[in-house]
């Protein structure tokens, strides 16, 4: 029986919180649990389709840490999460009009559209919601 | 007739060998066995835990020299 949905509202472009909120996302669909990401503010700018690999994650310490060590890719483990499980991820419209972008400027296969934060509060009602 | 198939995730960090081994787990049939080498410490107790809330069956956990061998049999 699946779990409670677990909602994720991810508005820091820090490595470090994409990677928690990447793998909380993966784990968190392979374990049968409906799983919905909300990104926005400066976490869509790290989704943009034009950004250079070396430019998509920017972070302190530990985020030398991640990508010395090889850790596994934030991108790959949210696709990992949506190809092995009920994951979905929705790109804040509000942080789109503001960037001029749609969903086609974001990496593709991870975004499921655009959504409005109205109508994810309300989806999240039915679950646990997590702010990253 | 079942397999055992191997999974090396050795030097993956988490949840990699998670990962590795539930894509390895969708190509299997069910009765057969998979077996997940990790050297990542919390392997030993994600993967257990992970088997029993998707209703694995989970045959047998050790440790080896500096790795964790996780056995898990697909049942459905």
């Amino acid at each position: 029986m699946p779990g409670d949905p677990l909602y994720i509202l991810l508005c820091s472009g820090e490595h470090e919180k994409l990677q928690m909120a990447a793998m909380m996302a993966s784990v968190g669909a392979v374990s049968e649990r409906p799983v919905e990401v909300f990104v926005s503010m400066n976490a869509l700018l790290a989704f943009a389709k034009e950004v250079p690999a070396e430019k998509r994650y920017r972070g302190g310490a530990f985020s030398q840490l991640l990508k010395e060590k090889r850790a596994p890719d934030a991108l790959t483990l949210f696709q990992q999460g949506k190809e092995l499980g009920d994951l979905k991820m929705w790109a804040c419209s509000m942080a789109l009009d503001l960037n001029g972008w749609d969903v086609g400027a974001l990496v593709d296969r991870l975004f499921d559209g655009p959504m409005g934060l109205t109508k994810f509060l309300s989806d999240a009602e039915s679950g646990q919601l997590v702010s990253l | 007739m079942s397999e055992r198939h191997k999974v090396d995730a050795r030097g993956a960090f988490c949840p990699g060998p998670l990962m590795e081994l539930i894509a390895t787990l969708r190509h299997a049939e069910i009765g057969d066995e998979v077996e997940v080498w990790s050297t990542d410490k919390g392997s030993a107790k994600d993967i257990p835990e992970w088997i029993k809330k998707v209703r694995h069956e989970l045959i047998g956990v050790s440790e080896n020299a500096g790795y964790w061998s996780i056995v898990v049999r697909k049942m459905k």
